[in-house]
């Protein structure tokens, strides 16, 4: 038993090493090593190999979360780079539902594009004006205000005889994504780069713009950093994300209403941001994780006891995101990414506490 | 060639407390120009003034011979104008190249486009370490920046402005609260920086002897009042100095 843990930690410890590196390129590169690199491409397969992989309901859920894991990074850039707080991230991403579902069919992909550029404006045009010492703000969540409501797409209401825009299946190439496996194609083709993008955005000048701003807004200043336009920056490409992530939603769900789109489920990527690690990439795939797993776990364990928890659901679920929040930010405010280097450091010193 | 930075009877209160009254001075380039005075003086204040943080009721700052008036401080970093803080105020979040990178973005040209955005990228990281290893920074490049100790901390902040190449650094009170080690190690640091990128330096210090043996010039202030402006030999025999400092002549 003894020689069995010695051996596994022993192997953790050489996996976990601190890697070598002897030129400034492999040190700026990601997954600089072999194994790095392996793990990487074999990560991207599985990305790729999923739908055979998974049924159709498990599939639904990956898809969920990979459209989770992309509004989230949205958050991220704000919150966790640029250290501004947004509520009205589930909204932009109705705006960009509602967007994207206006131009469907074989030009689903432009749609979606489009779509998420239509959030940014949106914010803009609301943003409170630039102040020279403190940049902007970015509007508080638009709920109670009735411009909500009447931007948001409600079939049937929005006049007589057009029920509103029906997000049928998206098609590229003629071919008709009504099925979650092919639908989760389209997803990973805004994800995938869109998630390259964010992590090469932190790593240079724009993120480090970003986090100066969170950090100390007198002293980004003084180093040359123009604080206005950092922040709306930070706020437009956030709600880019999210107008992103809106429309690939609206293929998900066909349909869009506000219904899909309340305040609460801004509390939910701010509980990912958090949970997750706030202003890392990695950080937003493990928080859509945890937080999108979170509702199916207490499912199954629902379903065990009984129907008659069932109905309660929804209110358990809110009830763990707060503890989940609380506990995260008391406890350990780097998140799961936090944990996760914890571990890491652990193993790299291993035997040596140090 | 003039004085690289010149200010013309600065005034300025808050709230009918005078900070400024009437400051005038000169700065040469290549000088090592020292600003002290006792606490309350306003050379934290004149500082801002000069960096942009608050604007003069009345007088001008010349940089290079171009007014600063109406100038933030971004527009004022980017004319080469450097600044530290009395407290620490580093990204401390950020690990100290990316703090160093940061302040290394001013001293590459923003505006060619025909430069790729990996080879900027190259040439900020090469400049980086080129100061990390000057400033005996380079063991903790990638540690983030608010978990070393303090000692450290300030020279990430050194080395922040810096990077960024200007013509001109504000340091205030860059020796606070170092050891004497530390204190002898950023002197040189100071001079060297002088010596070899052509930095001039404006510096605001508690530490008398240090401004005395470093220093080319001398500025004091009490109360927002130029009692004595000169070469640092003349400090100590300045009757309104010694009043300032000791409270009776």
């Amino acid at each position: 038993m003894f020689a069995l843990s010695k051996r596994l930690t022993d192997a953790f410890s050489l996996r976990f090493a601190r890697a070598v590196r002897e030129t400034y390129r492999e040190d700026e590169a990601y997954a600089s090593t072999p194994l790095g690199r392996l793990a990487l491409y074999a990560f991207l397969l599985l990305l790729l190999l999923l739908p055979l992989l998974l049924g159709p309901y498990p599939m639904y859920v990956a898809t969920l979360v990979a459209i989770g894991a992309l509004s989230a990074l949205g958050l991220h850039l704000l919150v966790g780079g640029a250290g501004q707080i947004s509520l009205g991230h589930a909204a932009f991403m109705g705006v960009g539902a509602y967007a994207a579902s206006h131009l469907t069919g074989p030009l689903a992909p432009l749609g979606i594009l489009l779509g998420a550029g239509s959030p940014p404006f949106w914010g803009f045009s609301s943003a409170s004006p630039p102040s020279a010492s403190r940049g902007c703000t970015w509007p508080s969540p638009p709920w109670p205000s009735s411009s909500w409501r009447t931007m948001s797409s409600r079939p049937g209401r929005r006049s007589r005889g057009n029920p509103g825009p029906d997000p049928s299946s998206p098609e590229v190439l003629g071919l008709v994504l009504d099925t979650p496996e092919k639908l989760w194609y389209l997803v990973l083709l805004f994800a995938l780069p869109l998630f390259f993008y964010g992590k090469r955005l932190l790593m240079t000048r724009a993120g480090r713009a970003f986090r100066a701003v969170r950090d100390n807004d007198l002293s980004a200043r003084v180093a040359g950093v123009d604080l206005t336009r950092t922040k709306l920056l930070a706020f437009a490409l956030s709600a880019f994300y999210a107008g992103v992530a809106g429309g690939l939603l609206a293929g998900l769900y066909k349909a869009v209403t506000p219904e899909y789109f309340p305040l609460s489920v801004s509390i939910q990527y701010l509980a990912m941001v958090i949970v997750g690690g706030a202003g890392t990439v990695l950080g937003a795939v493990l928080g859509a994780f945890f937080v999108l797993l979170i509702p199916e776990v207490l499912n199954s364990f629902v379903g065990a006891l009984g129907p008659e928890y069932a109905a309660q659901l929804a209110a358990w679920r809110n009830v763990v995101f707060g503890g989940l929040i609380l506990l995260f930010l008391v406890l350990e405010p780097l998140g799961l990414v936090g944990l996760w280097g914890r571990v890491r450091d652990y193993f790299r010193t291993w035997p040596l506490p140090y | 060639m003039g004085a690289i930075l010149e200010a013309k009877d600065l005034h300025l209160a808050f709230k009918g407390v005078k900070a400024l009254t009437g400051v005038s001075f000169q700065v040469q380039p290549g000088e090592f120009f020292a600003v002290i005075g006792p606490n309350g003086a306003g050379k934290t204040t004149l500082l801002n003034v000069l960096s942009g943080v608050y604007e003069p009721e009345r007088g001008e700052v010349f940089f290079l011979g171009q007014s600063l008036r109406g100038k933030s401080p971004q527009e004022r970093a980017r004319m080469g104008l450097g600044r530290t803080f009395q407290g620490l105020e580093i990204f401390r979040g950020m690990s100290v190249l990316e703090n160093v990178k940061l302040g290394a973005e001013l001293a590459l040209p923003t505006y060619p486009l025909a430069l790729p955005r990996a080879e900027r990228e190259w040439r900020l990281r090469a400049w980086a370490e080129e100061v990390l290893d000057y400033l005996h920074l380079s063991p903790f490049r990638h540690a983030p920046a608010g978990m070393l100790p303090y000692g450290l901390q300030k020279r990430v902040e050194v080395a922040r402005a810096l990077a960024g190449r200007p013509k001109l650094l504000l340091l205030d009170e860059p020796m606070a609260g170092l050891s004497l080690e530390e204190k002898q190690d950023l002197a040189r640091f100071l001079l060297d920086a002088r010596e070899e990128w052509g930095v001039t330096l404006l510096w605001v210090e508690h530490d008398l002897r240090a401004v005395l043996e470093l220093s080319d010039r001398v500025l004091v202030l009490s109360y927002g009042e130029v009692l004595y402006y000169g070469p640092p030999e003349g400090v100590r025999q300045d009757p309104k100095v010694a009043e300032a400092y000791l409270g009776q002549a």
